[in-house]
């Protein structure tokens, strides 16, 4: 009999991720579902381990699962997301005072984007202030922050560049996601204390556990009712999915990301 | 979440007006009180003046698990405000069951004194006879949320360790306080004849040995006793500052004169011996009731017959402190064997086990007899001493006199309490 069990790509951003994993793997094989996870140092490599099979499931930001979808051919599915994935969105920031009534002010002006890679911090900015009526890329000065490339921003290290960069005066504005600037504000962090939100861009889906199609059908559902099983309010599980962000599981879908593949065509991401 | 122009037809369940406050200002406080009061599934439309603070809002709601759902702008009188609807999430943010409603007062006595003995028999929560091994630092009182760490506490039976003063002696240990730096008048410890000097030097830090095994003896259990008897941690907490204290004063008045003594051999292994002792009531009888029951006559002895003031002061602090220690242990090892008969039986054998261990001690070092001699002569005059000699001869028998009565306090028979007091360390502790 071959072995039952699951591999699962993860991508190791942070320290953090292996007592994650370490509390997930024992609450999986509780589950009678055996899962071992992988670590990965990029989210290219961990797309291409699932696209050739390597592992079973990968752990995939944004950026990551539009390119294993665009590769796959679509033939993917989503098997959970986190409650913050759901309504993730990016916010553009400016000194406090120095503000506009509409996104369009901004041409002319200096811009500080995240990481190329980061969906949240760089390519969906870019295509919303578009919608907006802004071509950013175009008609404003961009400082671009590409900082831990491979990791898509999950590492924070770009965006707080972003902002440093917009604190110090050196360019006008700068974008970062709504979680991250949730946690500066929510700490009283002197970082953002003389910023600013002036826009914030529609919701859109973040993270994913991504399988390819070819993953027996059953097997893919039971774990990912098992995931979505998980509760917060057990004192075993608390501690890593404070850590991972996480309260509650769901069971996620394409929609939140088509305007991710559109920006990604559009700004060359994709072949 | 949806942007709409105007409010919903639908009420909220209730509606904050924030005002101008920001995130990181006070508005996070006022929000989480707002949606712990509220039941999973309600929704709260948030007001505010300010764009920013809207903007963020859906953020904030999502990192404290709730979700805004919708946001839209409204015109009032003043101008224009900004209000987004949360729907309240249904995780608890702390795993334990709801604070229990606000109870009575606790107790105040005269002088609007709060005694640590009222603190244990007014608490909401009574300091439990058995603890769990595994229980967390949980103040009296507090309800703890699960997920914490296991602990794995040596120590949890209360009565093991308990003795019925014990919170009227921490709250003495706390009154009683003194500082060895400046309650001491060091001045009148200076000038006096090198050999009795010298003498006092030895004496002092004969005494300073001694009392590194005081500390060191509660400062190994503490950490073993479980965090539920947290009467017995603050006593052991007292007891383990007064003898750190008392090796300081000692270790002063032992260098202040420019003379040095010995740390004797038969003296370190009389104290090794005591540092051995696994089990806290055996300890409690070697070092409490044996131990230190005869350095408080040493030290009264020292206090009444020392050449100078400041040596006379620093055993008299000291004794008062030992008479606490005492007193405890007297009480503690009367307890125990009142309640297990059969733990008279340990006690005794870890006496004769400590006796087997120092046989080769036959009697108080020859060094400290003279030392002892000529510090309570105050010269070496012939007279003196004769004086001195007497003075030590009379301690000796007060020593043996007093031991037997403190174990015969602590609830042996004559016989056995004579016993145990032969079979005492020559080094007196």
């Amino acid at each position: 009999m071959s072995d039952p069990t699951l591999l699962v790509g993860a991508v190791a951003y942070h320290e953090r991720v292996v007592p994650i994993w370490e509390v997930f793997r024992e609450y999986f094989n509780s589950k009678g579902l055996p899962v071992d996870y992988v670590l990965f140092s990029n989210y290219e490599r961990q797309v291409e381990a699932l696209l050739s099979g390597q592992i079973h499931i990968g752990w995939n930001t944004n950026t990551a699962y539009v390119r294993a979808r665009h590769a796959a051919g679509g033939s993917v599915r989503i098997l959970g997301m986190r409650d913050v994935d759901s309504d993730w969105a990016t916010l553009l920031v400016t000194r406090r005072g120095e503000g506009f009534d509409k996104v369009p002010e901004l041409a002319g002006r200096r811009l500080a984007l995240g990481s190329r890679d980061s969906g949240h911090a760089a390519i969906l900015p870019l295509y919303y202030l578009d919608r907006e009526g802004l071509d950013a890329a175009a008609e404003c000065r961009l400082t671009r922050f590409d900082t831990d490339l491979g990791k898509h921003g999950d590492t924070g290290d770009s965006e707080l560049k972003v902002l440093r960069a917009v604190a110090d005066g050196e360019v006008d504005a700068g974008v970062v996601g709504a979680p991250l600037w949730a946690s500066l504000k929510n700490k009283a962090d002197p970082l953002v204390a003389g910023l600013e939100v002036q826009w914030r861009s529609e919701d859109y889906y973040h993270c994913n556990f991504t399988a390819l199609d070819s993953l027996d059908r059953a097997v893919g559902d039971r774990w990912g009712q098992a995931l979505l099983s998980m509760d917060y309010n057990d004192p075993g599980l608390r501690n890593a999915m404070d850590l991972e962000g996480v309260r509650k599981w769901l069971p996620g879908d394409e929609r939140g990301y088509a305007t991710l593949e559109e920006a990604m065509v559009q700004q060359g991401y994709l072949e | 979440m949806s942007t709409a122009d105007h409010r919903p037809a639908a009420p909220a369940t209730r509606v904050v007006d924030a005002g101008d406050i920001e995130f990181g200002d006070g508005l996070e406080i006022l929000l989480s009180t707002v949606f712990q009061a509220a039941e999973p599934g309600q929704t709260i439309d948030v007001a505010t003046s300010s764009r920013a603070t809207a903007l963020e809002l859906p953020g904030w709601a999502r990192s404290t698990g709730h979700h805004a759902e919708r946001d839209w702008k409204e015109h009032n009188g003043h101008g224009q405000r900004f209000v987004v609807r949360v729907r309240r999430g249904d995780a608890v943010p702390i795993l334990a069951p709801d604070l229990p409603p606000r109870g009575d007062p606790m107790p105040l006595r005269l002088g609007s004194q709060f005694h640590t003995t009222d603190l244990v028999s007014a608490a909401p929560e009574r300091i439990p006879a058995t603890a769990r091994a595994t229980r967390g630092l949980i103040p009296l009182g507090a309800v703890p949320e699960a997920g914490g760490p296991d602990y794995a506490w040596r120590l949890n039976s209360h009565d093991e360790l308990w003795a019925e003063d014990l919170t009227d002696l921490t709250e003495r240990a706390s009154s009683s306080q003194w500082d060895a730096t400046a309650d001491i008048p060091w001045n009148e410890a200076l000038g006096l004849p090198d050999q009795v000097e010298k003498a006092v030097a030895q004496v002092m830090t004969f005494i300073a040995s001694n009392e590194y095994v005081a500390l060191y003896v509660p400062a190994k259990f503490l950490p073993q006793v479980n965090a539920a008897f947290v009467d017995v941690l603050m006593w052991l907490a007292s007891h383990i500052n007064d003898e750190a204290r008392h090796v300081e004063v000692f270790t002063k008045r032992a260098l202040i004169g420019g003379e040095r003594g010995y740390a004797l051999a038969s003296t370190q292994m009389s104290l090794h011996s005591l540092l051995e002792e696994d089990d806290f009531s055996s300890a409690s009888l070697l070092l409490n009731v044996l131990g230190e029951g005869t350095f408080i006559d040493l030290l009264g002895f020292i206090s009444r017959n020392a050449p100078d003031a400041a040596t006379a002061a620093c055993a008299r602090l000291a004794h008062r402190d030992e008479q606490r220690h005492v007193h405890f242990g007297i009480s503690h090892v009367r307890r125990s064997q009142k309640l297990d008969p059969d733990s008279t039986r340990q006690l005794i054998a870890a006496v004769e086990a400590r006796a087997a261990k120092l046989s080769s001690l036959t009697g108080l070092s020859p060094v400290l007899l003279e030392s002892l001699t000529i510090l309570a002569s105050g010269s070496v005059s012939a007279a003196a001493l004769r004086q001195g000699a007497a003075a030590v001869k009379e301690l000796t028998g007060l020593m043996e006199t007093n031991r037997i009565r403190r174990l015969r306090a602590a609830g042996f028979d004559r016989e056995t309490s004579r016993y145990l007091s032969e079979l005492h360390t020559p080094n007196l502790m």
